[in-house]
Parts: structure tokens; C-alpha cells; sequence
């Protein structure tokens, strides 16, 4: 598929998904589908950095906490309004995520693996020990009682208005994706994925565009965890333990790293499959072996993933027009 | 002579046979026999059942309580329609299970909630939709200080403050090391009323808090040694209470100090766990009554449980709990009017109308009222583990301590003192 | 002598760290928690040697560690639920064990050995998962407790009780260093791993049986694996989650010994495992002290740079 097909079918669908998912009558469903878009939004940092750069982030979800800490604090402590505090969450993840990353982006790739993976142990020591906040007092703000509450934007006060917002900035964190990759950062970090050694040759300073691409990939997680702050209204320890950052990075393997429709894969997998098991009530271990069998197997035979091979079957179904 | 042995063993094995008959026939509901058929009432539950916990026996006793229900007579010929949803222990899995069952399902009520996270998600959610909570496995502060939720269980404060007067009343502990989870809403909140109690008594009382993940219990366990205590009350949950007296073991202190432990350590799997070298030694404040008692509502429990249950659910406390939520909805329901059922809110105002409802499966009377918490099960029993099983070493006896005060005093205003 | 200078700093971090939160306690105190820490450390000394062992003979890290002694562990706890004698659990684990890390070695790995290490690394992440749900589905969340005869034995150091189980971990752990140590370096299988983890291509063009070397590396693997699974089961808690997710601190005692120096990882476990403990005593810290092991294997991959940047180095 040529690269502005592919962003037709992109636009094609965020104009569907906004106009037809929001208006699903199921409360259940909507909760659903804004979890599943903020996860979206944290995929495709890990996505891009993987794809693009060669680089495996296994802490986004423990940065998805540090967002979802920022903005709640930023509601609770100021009457500030939600966008202003979603700036703020954004850039101090995006700097958090910098602070951890920065020694290692001169490493092999497997260190900054293991670095941003003990960041993602060490942060999970944190948000279990201090929680989040919650309308207390003091820099950590928790009080032991029902949470004070939240405030959403103002333009998407509803459920469905607010899946509706989180989906505009889903395609906007897609769009900057793209607008990154057709510029000059998109050339550096081409080069670099190709060979280190040629961009340095070439004059390009390998270790800014690293720190260029870590950081966005951060940005985008604290823009996830302030959404799923905004659309629980609180946020619990147990969602940002360290094997949910492995789980996540697992799972943006499976679906296609390189594909905008392989992160939504991943995605549903990651957030909608455990619902349906739930629904069906089928055991969630069997849910791990699915998702680690196919891990596996998306390494060995299919690395471009589900979307990969989707994209290979419409090509063949397609008849190889391109 | 053989038409005598022939006679008195007649007499005898039907009198044998009496109680058998007697236990196998539960009594629900409004006892009529007839299977109800109408439109159902629809009531929800959530609980939580993944690692590290299964918290599913409190809806597992509630579900059979209702099938039984709807076997006599439902709730003036309505059957009750239990749905009950797994958030597995994940915040989101929570929120989605309580808009599924409040916003598409409209359910009247929830009954029977057991759950590590649900409470602290959900309390907000509650509120805003003016539905009720029967919850029945409580384990954080959010559970018992919202204006929405009420629990027949006691969760991990009162049953430590149990714990704490046994240990004060009976084993002479002067200095008592509370260890508790590091959760501001669970182990700060618990063994923090425990020091206030202590204080309140002149005596001493610390707090230890374990980060649930850590592996190393061992030096929460130095720490509790090294604050100068002579006495040791577990508030953990059963695996890490495991651990941490496997710890102890190590150490060779049961005999150095005196061990007594909130609730979840009252389990039937935990004697075999603990092994012989704390037999006799670990006393248990449990939070509802014994599960081997002879009271109406322990056996007609235990009979629904045979009738209705699955094999595999246990039988365990959470399950009496569950029952007995269960049981107190259904009486409130069956004195409201039959035109209400369906009205959430009329619902709601009949809960929080309930007041002194007594069983023999908790210690106290059971209600409601319109308050920003609620406690109505503050009084237990202790029990230690022997020769592989329970044994109730105190029988039923109310828990003192500032934490109680405001209780005590909407406690007066209802008449229950 | 010289090599193990760099491993200075842990030893004095571990230093510093008990002056300034031990400095007014009686050492009759703090001698407790020095020595409680000695014996957690030894846990994440001994994960961390698994991983580096089978990363020195291989090239892969295998995170699938945990799980797979989780797993052991389970079935000797099952087999000796069953009644069946003690030492044959034990046989049982680390046979079962060797097996579940044979069957990634020899089925799954050679089809990743031209890929680079993180991609392998991810791979062992999906053979955990598998591993740990199938060890869950088949034991349900339940109260277990795993129990070695050597748990009644023990010996008095510093006024703590240490049981002959914490020493065999620590026994075990400079044990197996040794013994490795002197495999790779002296034996000839040993250079054979090394080279094969150094270029697998080359390795093969110069003769050496690949297959048979591959097995042998995931076969000391596995066992390893097996019995850290036992000593996790019984000195931790007997949980498959919580037992495979120690492979992360084990990561983090890997990375103090740079992934290649087994003394560093034995002697980074040990200081985080000291770290950890001391910090009970500091009361503004006592709260996050599991933290501990991550920030000193943070400092260690920063030390690890010293101003070299590995660009070249083949990825």
C-alpha cells in the first residue's frame, strides 16, 4: 500500500470511528473503547520507536502512570482547565521519560530495554507505596477516603463526547507520527535503523535524534495516561505494574509495529479481548498463553505482525497492482 | 430382646435422620415452595478473581441464595436476575463491570461485592447514580467510609482492633507490631486505628507495612522485632501472612512473642499451610461467626450452599457473608411495595432504611442508615488453629476504640443502643 | 585483581548506605539487617547468574527464567502433595525444568540466532508468558506453602537465624560461578560456547557442532532455572506470578555484572540485597526501599557507558 493510501484509509477511518463508535448506547462499551483509544495513543509511541528506530521501550505503561499522576495532581492541587493540565502531564512524562532513557541511548539496544524495564520495576515500587492522587493533601495528595472529583474538558463533559475527544487526538498522535516520519527527524531516524555507523558518518548526531524519538514516544504516553486519568476520574496501582509495560510492548509486536492499523490491533487485543473473556467467562491465564504463543510467533514467521499480514493478504487479493 | 434393638434402633436412626432431613431443606426468601415467574428484578454484582485473589465466594453464596429465592416464591412471584461481572482486580475492568450493570443493565442494587479494587473505583459512581452497595468481602477503607456501600464483612480495621483487645485482654501484649500492607487505604488505614487504640489503653502500638509485591518479608519482620514489641498482630492477606510467619518460623519467635492476625488468615487451607510448628500459637480475630456453628442461619447457609452452589465454591467466610447480604436484601425487598421493585432509588431508600437486623451469623445487629460510612459489623470472635483445624477460644464480643465513636453515636440515634 | 576493581563501588555504596542510616543504631541491630540482606541478596544473586550463564553461552537473555522454575516448583509441590518422597520432587523440578528450557533452545532459538539480542530477549518474553499461563490455569490462586528439610536447620550469625536453605542459595550461587568460570574458561565445550555466542555463523563455519553446544548451554540453563525456582518457592512465596516476575530484580543483578562478569552479578545481588534491607532502618526511606535494586542497577548501566559510545558495536 502506497503511503497516501494508506493515509486516506487512516482518515476514512477516524471519521467513521468518531461518528459511529461514540454513539454505542453501552456504558460498558464506551469504557471500553476510551481505554482501549488511550492505549492506542501508548502503543503507537512504542510502535514507532520500535519500528522506526530499532529501539524496545518495555516501561510505556509505568510512563502511562507518571501522565496519569501529573494530570491528577495538576486537577486536584489548581482549578486549571483539563487541557492545560494535559500539557503539563505531557511534557513532564516526555522530560521523565528523557532523565531515565538518556544513558542508554548511546548503548546496544538490548540496555535501553533493560534500563526503561527497571524503570518500569522501580516506578511500579512508587505508584504501589504512594498511590495516586486523589484530592489529598500534601505533594503525594492522597486521602484514604472516596476520591474528590474530576474535571473533564470542557467541550466532552458526556462519556461518548469524551470517547469522541480521545479519538480526535488518537488520529493527531498519528498525524504527528506521520509528520515526523515525512521530515527530517523521519530521515535521521531512517539512517540510523539502517546503519549507525553510515549516519554518524553522514553528520548526523545519532544520539539527539534517539533522544528526539524517546521522547516523543514518551509524550505519547503521558497524553495516554492523562486520558485514562480523565476517563476513570482515578487511577489504581495495579494498572502499572512492570508486566504491563512487557505485555504492552508484546503485544505492539503482535499486531504490526509498523502499520497505524496494527497498533489499533494491538490494542483491542491488549483491552477488548480481556473484556470479551470476562464476558464469556473464560479464565484470563488462558488470555497469557494466547498472547505469548502469538508474541512468539509473530518473531519467528511474521514480523510485521497481524497488520503485516493483513497487508499481505489484501496484496494478494489485490493481485499486486502496486 | 430383638424386637427392642429392633424398635430402639427404629427410634434411633430416625432421630439420627432428623437433622440430615432438617439441614436439607433451606428456607428462603418468603418459603412458599413456588417458582417465581414474573418480570425479573435485576440486581448486580461484581467481584474479583484473578492472581493474587479469588474474592468470588461472597457472589457465589449470594447467586445461591437468589436461585433459591426465585424457587419460593421470589419477591411477590418476581424471580431476581443476578448478574454478576470479574474485574480481576484491574481499576478499568471495575468501572467498565459497574457502567455495564448500572447504565445498561439498570440494575436496582448491588449485593454481594468482594473486591481489592472495585470499592475505590466505583464508591464515586455509586454515589452519583444513587444506588446501593451490599457489598460482603471489604478490604479497603473506601468499602467502609462511603455513603454508599455497606458490608456485612468487617474488613481489615476492625478485625485487627479484635485482634489488638485479644491480644491486650488475653495474652498480656504491652507493645503490639501491626503488620499491614503498605496501602495508604488498607494496611496506614488499620494499623493506624490500631496504634490509636493502643495509645487509648496506655500501651504501645507500631505499625510495619510490607509493600505487597516485595519479596523480602524479612526485614519487615526485623523491624517489628527491632521496635521492642512483645506481641505480633498479622493484617496481611493469607499468602503474605504465610510468608511473613514462614519468616518468623525461620526465626524461631513463636515462642518469643505472642501472634494473633485479622481475618484472612481464618481459612480452612491455613492450618495445613502454617504446618505443626504454629499449632496453637496464631490467634485469629474472624470476622463473622464460626463456619462450624449450630445457629439457624450458619446451617440454613450451609443447606442453600448444597442445594444451589456449585461443588467447588468454598464454603469459607467470605461465603457466609455473601449470604447474608444476600439474605437481609431479600427481606427489604420483600417488605417494600411490589410497585417499587423496579425503582432504584425507592430501593435505595429501603436499604438505607434497614435497621437491627439480627443473625447468628454476625456478632451484631446489621444496618444501614443515611450516614458517610458504614460499619455495621464491628464485633467478633477469635478463634486459634489447632490439630489442623479452628478452634473459638472467644466467643462473640464488641470491638472499643476512637475509630468507633461516630458509629457509636448513629448507632444511638437508631436505637440500637 | 584489577578486573574486579570496577565492582568497587558497589561494595562502597553498600558502605555508604550503612553509615548514613545505620551510623546511630547498635550494631547488634543493624548487624541483623546486614545479615537478612546478605540472604535476600543471595536471591537475586542467583537469578541473575542463571540469566548470565545461559547470555554468555548464547547471546539471549532469557526472561523466560522465572516461569520456568515457577513451574518446577509447582510440580514438586504437587508431586510432594501427592506423597511422593521429597528428593524425587526435587529430581522432578529441575528435570522438568531442563526439559521446558530445552524446548526453547532447541525448537524455538536456532530460528532466532541470526536476529539481534533484543529481538531474541522479546522472544523469551512470549515463552514466559506462555509458561506462566499454563502454570496458572493449572494451579488456581490458592494458600501453598513449599518446604525443604533444610528449612529446620540452621546456624546462628549475628544473632539472626540462618537456615541451611539461605546458605545453600549462598553456597550455590559462588559455587556455580566458580564452576563456570572455569567451564568457559578452561574447558574446551566452554571456549565453544563462547565462540558461539560471539557469531553463530562463524562458529558454525569453523567446525564446532552448534546443536550440541546450544543444548548443553539451555540444558545448565534449565537446571539452574529449576533450582532457583525451589529456593524462590520456598524463601519467597510460593506464587508462579510472583516468582516469575523476580526475574526482573534478577535482571537488575545481571546488569551490576555488565551481562558477562558472573562475580559482579553475585556481588551486585548482595549489595541490593543489603541496600534493601539497611534501608528498613531510615525511616523517610523504609517505605520504597524494594526500589533499591533498580536505581543500583540504573547507576550501574550509567557507569557501565564511561564516556565509550558502543555505535560500532554489532547490534
Amino acid at each position: 500500500m502506497t503511503i497516501s493510501r494508506q493515509v486516506w484509509l487512516g482518515l476514512i477511518a477516524f471519521l467513521a470511528a468518531s461518528i459511529s463508535l461514540p454513539s454505542i448506547g453501552s456504558g460498558q462499551w464506551l469504557s471500553i473503547l476510551t481505554s482501549t483509544s488511550c492505549f492506542v495513543i501508548a502503543i503507537t509511541g512504542v510502535a514507532f520507536l520500535y519500528a522506526r528506530l530499532g529501539m524496545v521501550s518495555l516501561g510505556q505503561v509505568a510512563l502511562m502512570g507518571v501522565g496519569g499522576w501529573v494530570m491528577l495532581r495538576m486537577n486536584h492541587a489548581y482549578l486549571l482547565p483539563f487541557e492545560l493540565n494535559l500539557m503539563v502531564a505531557v511534557v513532564v512524562t516526555m522530560v521523565f521519560g528523557w532523565i531515565l532513557a538518556l544513558p542508554a541511548l548511546r548503548m546496544r539496544g538490548l540496555y535501553l530495554a533493560l534500563i526503561t524495564l527497571m524503570a518500569a520495576g522501580g516506578l511500579e515500587v512508587i505508584f504501589a507505596t504512594f498511590r495516586f492522587p486523589n484530592g489529598g493533601e500534601g505533594f503525594w495528595g492522597v486521602m484514604p477516603s472516596v476520591a474528590a472529583p474530576f474535571r473533564r474538558p470542557e467541550i466532552a463533559q458526556s462519556d461518548s463526547a469524551y470517547l469522541r475527544y480521545v479519538i480526535t487526538f488518537v488520529a493527531l498522535g498519528f498525524a504527528i507520527i506521520r509528520l515526523h516520519l515525512c521530515s527530517a527527524p523521519g530521515r535521521a531516524w531512517a539512517m540510523i535503523r539502517r546503519s549507525e555507523a553510515a549516519a554518524l558518518a553522514s553528520g548526523v548526531n545519532v544520539t539527539y535524534y534517539k533522544a528526539w524519538g524517546f521522547g516523543l514516544s514518551g509524550a505519547l504516553a503521558g497524553l495516554a495516561g492523562a486520558f485514562l486519568a480523565g476517563s476513570l476520574g482515578l487511577l489504581d496501582a495495579s494498572t502499572f505494574r512492570a508486566s504491563e509495560s512487557i505485555l504492552l510492548f508484546a503485544l505492539a509486536v503482535v499486531g504490526g509495529v509498523r502499520y497505524w492499523y496494527g497498533v489499533v490491533i494491538a490494542a483491542l487485543l491488549l483491552r477488548v479481548l480481556p473484556a470479551l473473556f470476562n464476558n464469556w467467562s473464560l479464565d484470563p491465564d488462558l488470555a497469557l498463553i494466547i498472547f505469548g504463543a502469538a508474541l512468539m510467533h509473530s518473531i519467528i514467521t511474521a514480523p510485521q505482525g497481524i497488520a503485516g499480514q493483513l497487508n499481505d493478504l489484501l496484496a494478494k487479493l489485490r493481485g499486486k497492482h502496486d | 430382646m430383638k424386637t427392642i434393638t429392633y424398635y430402639f434402633s427404629l427410634v434411633a436412626s430416625i432421630l439420627l435422620a432428623l437433622p440430615a432431613v432438617a439441614q436439607a431443606a433451606p428456607e428462603c426468601g418468603a418459603k412458599t415452595g413456588i417458582k417465581a415467574t414474573g418480570s425479573p428484578i435485576k440486581v448486580g454484582g461484581i467481584h474479583g478473581n484473578a492472581a493474587p485473589g479469588d474474592f468470588s465466594s461472597a457472589t457465589d453464596a449470594a447467586s445461591a441464595y437468589f436461585d433459591c429465592v426465585n424457587e419460593n416464591g421470589g419477591i411477590n412471584g418476581r424471580p431476581i436476575q443476578y448478574l454478576v461481572e470479574n474485574d480481576q482486580w484491574n481499576p478499568e475492568l471495575a468501572a467498565q463491570a459497574a457502567a455495564k450493570l448500572i447504565e445498561d443493565e439498570n440494575v436496582v442494587a448491588m449485593v454481594g461485592n468482594g473486591s481489592f479494587v472495585e470499592m475505590s473505583v466505583n464508591a464515586p459512581t455509586y454515589k452519583e447514580n444513587g444506588i446501593m452497595a451490599m457489598a460482603s468481602a471489604c478490604a479497603v477503607s473506601e468499602c467502609f467510609e462511603s455513603s454508599n456501600i455497606v458490608s456485612t464483612n468487617q474488613g481489615p480495621l476492625a478485625s485487627s482492633i479484635g485482634a489488638a483487645m485479644y491480644a491486650v485482654e488475653e495474652l498480656n501484649a504491652q507493645n503490639i507490631s501491626c503488620i499491614g500492607l503498605a496501602i495508604p487505604s488498607v494496611g496506614n488505614w488499620s494499623c493506624g486505628a490500631v496504634e490509636s487504640y493502643m495509645t487509648s489503653k496506655g500501651l504501645t502500638g507500631s505499625s510495619v507495612l510490607l509493600n505487597p509485591a516485595a519479596p523480602d518479608v524479612n526485614s519487615g519482620l526485623l523491624e517489628a522485632v527491632a521496635s521492642g514489641a512483645d506481641s505480633i498482630l498479622v493484617n496481611l492477606p493469607a499468602g503474605l501472612g504465610i510468608a511473613f510467619l514462614g519468616a518468623a518460623q525461620e526465626q524461631d519467635l513463636a515462642a518469643v512473642y505472642s501472634w494473633t492476625s485479622s481475618t484472612p488468615l481464618y481459612d480452612m487451607s491455613v492450618p495445613a499451610a502454617l504446618g505443626e510448628y504454629w499449632d496453637g500459637k496464631i490467634f485469629v480475630s474472624a470476622e463473622l461467626t464460626s463456619l462450624d456453628g449450630q445457629g439457624i442461619d450458619n446451617l440454613n447457609w450451609k443447606a442453600v450452599m448444597d442445594a444451589y452452589a456449585d461443588e467447588n465454591d468454598p464454603r469459607d467466610t467470605f461465603s457466609q457473608s455473601g449470604y447474608l447480604s444476600a439474605k437481609i436484601f431479600v427481606e427489604t425487598l420483600l417488605s417494600m411495595d411490589a410497585e417499587q421493585l423496579d425503582d432504584r432509588n425507592a430501593v435505595s431508600d429501603s436499604i438505607k432504611a434497614i435497621n437491627d437486623k439480627r443473625s447468628d451469623l454476625m456478632c451484631g445487629p446489621y444496618y444501614v442508615g443515611e450516614a458517610d460510612r458504614h460499619m455495621p459489623n464491628h464485633a467478633g470472635i477469635v478463634v486459634v488453629n489447632k490439630n489442623g483445624n479452628f478452634e473459638v477460644v472467644r466467643d462473640c464480643f464488641e470491638y472499643e476504640g476512637p475509630y468507633f465513636e461516630p458509629l457509636f453515636s448513629t448507632e444511638k440515634a437508631l436505637g440500637l443502643r | 585483581m584489577k578486573r574486579f576493581l570496577p565492582l568497587l563501588w558497589l561494595v562502597l555504596a553498600a558502605l555508604a548506605v550503612f553509615i548514613l542510616v545505620a551510623g546511630k543504631t547498635p550494631f547488634r541491630i543493624s548487624g541483623l539487617f546486614l545479615v537478612s540482606g546478605l540472604a535476600v541478596g543471595a536471591l537475586y544473586s542467583l537469578g541473575g547468574i542463571g540469566l548470565v550463564v545461559l547470555y554468555r553461552a548464547t547471546g539471549v537473555l532469557n526472561l523466560a527464567n522465572g516461569a520456568i522454575g515457577a513451574l518446577g516448583v509447582m510440580v514438586a509441590w504437587q508431586l510432594g502433595h501427592w506423597g511422593v518422597a521429597p528428593s524425587l520432587t526435587w529430581l522432578a523440578a529441575l528435570v522438568l525444568a531442563t526439559m521446558v528450557s530445552l524446548i526453547f533452545g532447541r525448537l524455538i532459538a536456532p530460528g532466532l540466532a541470526h536476529r539481534d539480542p533484543v529481538v531474541k530477549t522479546v522472544a523469551t518474553l512470549g515463552y514466559a508468558l506462555v509458561v506462566l499461563g499454563i502454570t496458572a490455569f493449572i494451579w488456581e490462586d490458592d494458600v501453598r506453602k513449599f518446604s525443604l528439610p533444610t528449612d529446620q536447620m540452621a546456624a546462628i550469625i549475628l544473632d539472626l537465624r540462618f537456615t541451611v536453605t539461605r546458605m545453600i542459595v549462598i553456597g550455590t550461587a559462588i559455587f556455580i560461578v566458580i564452576v563456570i568460570w572455569l567451564y568457559l574458561d578452561r574447558t574446551r565445550v566452554g571456549l565453544q560456547m563462547r565462540s558461539l555466542a560471539n557469531d553463530r555463523q562463524l562458529a558454525a563455519l569453523i567446525g564446532i557442532r552448534i546443536v550440541r553446544v546450544e543444548t548443553i548451554a539451555w540444558g545448565i540453563s534449565g537446571v539452574i532455572a529449576g533450582f532457583t525456582g525451589l529456593m524462590f518457592g520456598d524463601l519467597v512465596r510460593l506464587e508462579p506470578f510472583v516468582i516469575t516476575f523476580m526475574v526482573i530484580p534478577s535482571i537488575a543483578a545481571a546488569i551490576c555484572g555488565k551481562l558477562e562478569s558472573l562475580v559482579g552479578v553475585l556481588v551486585g545481588g548482595f549489595t541490593m540485597g543489603i541496600i534493601e534491607s539497611l534501608l528498613t532502618l531510615s525511616p523517610t526511606l523504609k517505605s520504597i526501599r524494594p526500589v533499591a535494586p533498580f536505581v543500583i542497577a540504573a547507576i550501574a548501566l550509567f557507569l557501565m557507558q564511561g564516556g565509550r559510545p558502543l555505535v560500532f558495536a554489532r547490534d
